[in-house]
């Protein structure tokens, strides 16, 4: 204890040791990066330039992002309304899905008889592509974006519906019976056993969740088309720019790494530790 | 009438084997303000019996019956000390003991129940460390937070499951004394039931041991009666004689199952 605080050098070494670990920490990551880069020029050489080399496709990434939000009308805008679409999108389907599957999910976790009745349901359910339910949403609701949405909404509830379950299904016998023994309300319980107990293993589903959204949307967009990041991608293809395809996979792979830190760091937020 | 009354109590569980007996014919009657413990080995239905009189289980047959009325399940009237502890990992010990006392103590304002609160907190001198989280203290400060806990909800029973088990022989002893301070400070006026394996702490604890015989099917194999005057003390009570006395009747009762089956495997070898 006192070491750290009273003595300079032993300060100053953890410093620097902390320094140095996150120096060796970015240099792996840029050693992945640069075996990727390496690897796809060598491809794009191969290939005798179908596929587009890391240089040719920075000149249009650069052009990509130098204008992201010009607006030449419907079929023309740039990357970042594309996301911008996108994103609205996957939080619409992704706010809609967990509104059913946190509460079906602690239905399910705190009720045997839910359990039985719904498992079944689930696992048959939770194994269809996405693009299996994209006709039933178009018959639905008789619109493609809305049922890109639907899409987002039956694929992203199964991963937290499923946590959360299994999260209030394995809360500990000893946190029961305190509740017992005092007399704990339905609503204490809640607020104070089931929600804390289960919230780290509803955030992890919730993570897995958006991961699977955002998954989905390009296909959804893909085939729904009008506007998205999907949508970018297939109408980039369309006009044959391979460059573009590349700049959009990688835009989006960031997104979806920084949507999942996001959620990564709420979970580490909310669990506690014993 | 006494005060609290078992009477003829059988406890069965439906197992996948069939009916498995944990406890039955025990008989046992308590009153008011007395210390009871009840020891015997693992697995000999101590907790069982416990749990009975704490409402979380139900006899198969027979009945607990707490001042005239049966025992129906949990109630604010009869507080725990449970093994582990079982604080919540995600409330303060503030908050732990707050909660509590929010859900079983009826008929009082907020205030009053903060109020009840603080001075459990203070009895165990845990009050600087209110805002801590149970995975930030030690072992036996997180069991004075149970034991204040129990005693915040101001119940007339108390019930303690093997409630220094986990703990280091000096944090116990103290604990010892803690315990006994709190059931005087509430003017010896609560009547405190413990679960046990530790002869010792027994002896030094209560007024009577029930030694238990072993499980399944386990019954009440004796009940011993301590004299030993109050207020005890560590150095004093454990050098009269007859805490030396009762000390070696428990050990003979507890210690002579294990000689006796190591004769007869003796003899088994022999006779093959």
């Amino acid at each position: 204890m006192s070491g750290g605080n009273t003595s300079a050098p032993s300060g100053l070494i953890t410093t620097l040791e902390k320094i140095v670990s996150v120096i060796v920490g970015i240099s792996y990551n840029v050693l992945g990066f640069v075996a990727l880069l390496v690897a796809w020029y060598f491809v794009s050489l191969i290939t005798k330039g179908e596929l587009p080399g890391p240089l040719a496709t920075s000149v249009i990434f650069l052009e990509l992002i130098s204008d992201p939000f010009y607006d030449y009308g419907p079929n023309d805008k740039g990357i970042a309304l594309q996301l911008l679409s996108s994103l609205i999108r996957v939080f619409t389907g992704f706010l809609l899905g967990s509104l059913i599957a946190i509460p079906v999910g602690l239905l399910m976790g705190a009720n045997a008889f839910c359990r039985k009745v719904f498992y079944p349901v689930v696992q048959i359910l939770k194994p269809v592509s996405p693009l299996a339910w994209f006709p039933i949403g178009l018959v639905a609701f008789q619109s493609a974006s809305d049922a890109t949405i639907f899409i987002i909404v039956i694929t992203s509830l199964w991963p937290t519906l499923i946590n959360t379950a299994f999260g209030v299904a394995s809360i500990p016998d000893d946190h029961k019976n305190v509740s017992k023994a005092f007399g704990f309300s339905k609503w204490k319980y809640l607020s104070k056993v089931l929600i804390p107990y289960s919230l780290p293993h509803i955030i992890t589903g919730l993570r897995l969740s958006i991961g699977v959204a955002w998954l989905v949307i390009v296909a959804g967009e893909m085939l729904s088309g009008g506007m998205g990041i999907g949508f970018f991608v297939w109408d980039s293809w369309n006009s044959l720019s391979l460059e573009k395809v590349i700049s959009a996979i990688l835009i989006i792979g960031l997104v979806g790494l920084l949507l999942d830190r996001v959620f990564a760091f709420v979970e580490k937020k909310v669990t506690y530790s014993i | 009438m006494s005060y609290l009354k078992i009477e003829n109590m059988e406890i069965a569980f439906n197992s996948v084997k069939g009916k498995f007996v944990a406890v039955k014919d025990i008989n046992l009657e308590v009153e008011k303000g007395q210390i009871i413990s009840i020891i015997g080995h693992s697995g000999c239905g101590k907790s069982t019996i416990m749990n009975a009189i704490g409402g979380m289980v139900f006899p198969s047959k027979g009945n607990v019956v707490l001042k005239g009325k049966e025992i129906k399940g949990p109630g604010p009237d009869r507080g725990i000390v449970f093994q582990n502890y079982s604080l919540l990992p995600w409330l303060t010990v503030y908050q732990n003991i707050f909660q509590a006392v929010d859900a079983a103590v009826k008929n009082q304002s907020k205030e009053e129940k903060h109020g009840l609160s603080e001075k459990y907190l203070k009895m165990v001198n845990l009050w600087e460390h209110r805002e801590k989280y149970p995975k930030q203290i030690s072992g036996g400060m997180k069991q004075r937070v149970a034991i204040a806990r129990a005693f915040a909800i101001d119940p007339e029973v108390l019930l303690l499951d093997e409630p220094f088990g986990a703990l280091d022989a000096l944090t116990k002893a103290s604990l010892h004394i803690e315990l006994l301070k709190l059931w005087n400070l509430t003017h010896r006026s609560k009547t405190i039931i413990m679960v046990t394996h530790d002869i010792e702490e027994a002896v030094f604890l209560s007024d009577r041991i029930v030694v238990m015989n072993n499980g399944p099917a386990a019954t009440i194999r004796e009940i011993e009666e301590v004299h030993l005057p109050r207020p005890r003390n560590k150095k004093d009570t454990v050098n009269l004689p007859e805490y030396k006395i009762i000390r070696e009747r428990l050990l003979s009762l507890l210690v002579e199952k294990v000689a006796l089956d190591e004769g007869e495997f003796y003899k088994e070898e022999q006779a093959a």
